[in-house]
């Protein structure tokens, strides 16, 4: 896997780059704003980019501009935004402006490494990975939501149904998942299938579309 | 206390007759007093004596008096017409000791009387004068305001560069370690324990900032901002906003938190009801109004509303609270932009 990491603080951006270098990652390439970003990616066509959403020259969402516009010209490319703040309406500019091989994480993240690496594979696959603290807040949010039919099918889900939505909203797969939540695949598998039953979702093979699914259900409340 | 208040701006005020003064003025009085006595003349001369000292005590104690006034224009004033007063009436024991007679002095007198007459209506400020003055302290206030409004941005600015992506190096490398030592339970665990509290510092560093100057609103503006706002109340809110253009820090930083707290308001009383914000420019100024149909009732003068309103009225706006039983709360503030 080739990725390119463009990042204007250099502490953090040497610290990715040790870190996917012990696991195996080559990085092929390394940037500090939005038209380094186009440059690199156009010079060396990687599989994923990294990219911090704050770059210069103003440090408000180049990163996130210059990520999307990478993909127009580069639609295979996966990109993999990392964020100091989680702003809901960044991740869903960045879903909608795509079919899959999308992330979007919380700059600490890479902290956790196991989770961090799996999630820069699963996105390079052209998965998805959207930060726990997005979901879980929509999800909290949804759950808040009164007086429509939405928010009692999310109130029938059970405690293990509900943790399975916010793993599947983050993106990870029915493997992960029955890892994450210490059970067997069939199991995860039933409470997919009830979730989306419950919730009047269609059924989707595809990851990405099913996230896409599950997020446009748990944002529409919001206007 | 009351003295404390009107003169904290005047310049300390020293007796009216100076110390240095008294003494002389006692001796010399007493002096002539002694010669006449010993001297035996029948006119008594030393009257004349008395006036020349009463004259300079008493302009000595107008111009000290005059000066402790702080307000440099009523200071002029009061100098003239004291000094002015003082020698138009002064004559009155000049005539008094002269045996009387025709009052001269009233030429005098009525001199003064056009003198300080006339400074008063030349001088006294004008009405477009005190308007001016007013224009120009507001927009001097708001200047201010928008300093600190871009100072906090700053603030939070070096923050996310300095401090917040420190702690994100470091509790990387501790990652890192603690992946690397994955086979030593006892390494691990302490160096997963250092990583958590690296992340528990990055949050608070992170709510903290959005306390004080929210990244998004920096970033993307004020709707924006409101709308993930929405996101995180977990009520059902409709936010409709149609600016054409985005205030300066100051004004935009208020309309955000008086949204912010009507929402956090709406959320703790009427968490289950639907809600809408309306943010829109009339006329060059910002409307921003949180409506939420819940039980109403709300307490106006509550301390977080109260704040809000001296940041909205710090910026020359108005701040509004309509919570009639039963039908819900509205709060509407008006701010100018001079657009």
């Amino acid at each position: 896997m080739r990725v390119v990491i463009v990042e204007d603080h250099a502490l953090l951006r040497e610290g990715i780059v040790a870190l996917l270098q012990e696991h195996d990652i080559e990085v092929v390439a390394q940037a500090e704003d939005g038209p380094g970003l186009l440059r690199i990616v156009d010079g060396h066509k990687p599989d994923l980019a990294i990219c911090d959403v704050r770059l210069p020259p103003t440090f408000t969402d180049e990163g996130i501009r210059a990520a999307l516009e990478a993909r127009r010209r580069r639609p295979e490319l996966a990109v993999l935004v990392l964020s100091q703040y989680v702003e809901p309406a960044y991740s869903a500019e960045l879903l909608r402006e795509s079919e899959s091989g999308i992330g979007y994480l919380l700059k600490e993240r890479v902290s956790e490494v196991r989770t961090f690496v799996e999630a820069i594979r699963r996105v390079a696959a052209g998965g998805t990975a959207l930060d726990r603290e997005v979901v879980s807040s929509l999800v909290s949010g949804r759950a808040r939501a009164d007086g429509d039919g939405a928010a009692d099918a999310l109130a029938a889900l059970t405690p293990r149904e509900r943790e399975t939505l916010e793993l599947i909203a983050q993106g990870r797969s029915n493997a992960a998942i029955a890892r994450e939540l210490v059970v067997t695949l069939g199991a995860v598998e039933k409470h997919i299938s009830n979730i989306f039953a419950k919730l009047d979702l269609p059924a989707t093979d595809a990851d990405h579309r099913r996230v896409l699914a599950v997020l446009t259900f748990l944002r529409a409340t919001a206007s | 206390m009351r003295g404390d208040v009107l003169e904290r701006s005047a310049p300390a005020r020293g007796p009216l007759v100076p110390v240095v003064l008294r003494a002389p003025a006692a001796t010399l009085a007493t002096l002539v007093l002694v010669i006449w006595a010993l001297t035996s003349g029948a006119y008594f001369w030393p009257a004349w004596v008395w006036l020349g000292i009463a004259y300079v005590i008493a302009l000595v104690a107008s111009i000290r008096f005059a000066n402790s006034i702080g307000h440099r224009g009523a200071r002029r004033f009061t100098l003239v017409a004291l000094i002015a007063s003082v020698l138009s009436l002064g004559e009155i024991p000049q005539w008094a000791l002269s045996g009387f007679g025709y009052f001269w002095p009233v030429w005098a007198l009525l001199g003064s009387v056009l003198l300080i007459g006339g400074y008063w209506i030349v001088a006294r400020p004008s009405r477009a004068e005190l308007e001016q003055r007013v224009d120009e302290l507001s927009r001097t206030r708001r200047g201010a305001l928008d300093v600190q409004a871009s100072e906090l941005r700053r603030i939070e600015r070096d923050l996310h560069d300095g401090a917040q992506a420190r702690l994100v190096a470091l509790s990387m490398k501790l990652g890192r370690a603690e992946d690397r030592y994955a086979e030593q339970p006892e390494v691990s665990a302490l160096l997963r324990e250092a990583r958590e509290d690296a992340s528990a510092a990055i949050r608070e560093l992170r709510e903290l900032a959005r306390g004080i100057a929210p990244p998004v609103l920096a970033d993307r503006g004020l709707e924006a901002a409101v709308r993930s706002l929405t996101d995180r109340t977990g009520m059902e809110v409709e936010v409709r906003a149609s600016l054409s253009r985005r205030p300066t820090p100051a004004v935009e930083t208020a309309a955000y938190f008086v949204v912010a707290e009507a929402l956090t308001n709406a959320a703790k009383h009427a968490a289950g009801a639907r809600a809408e914000v309306r943010i829109d420019e009339q006329s060059g100024d910002l409307f921003v109004e949180v409506t939420d149909f819940g039980p109403g009732g709300a307490d106006p003068s509550g301390g977080g509303l109260t704040g809000l309103r001296q940041r909205v009225e710090a910026l020359d706006g108005r701040l509004q609270v309509t919570s009639p039983d039963g039908v819900g709360t509205q709060v509407e503030a008006m701010l100018p932009c001079g657009w």
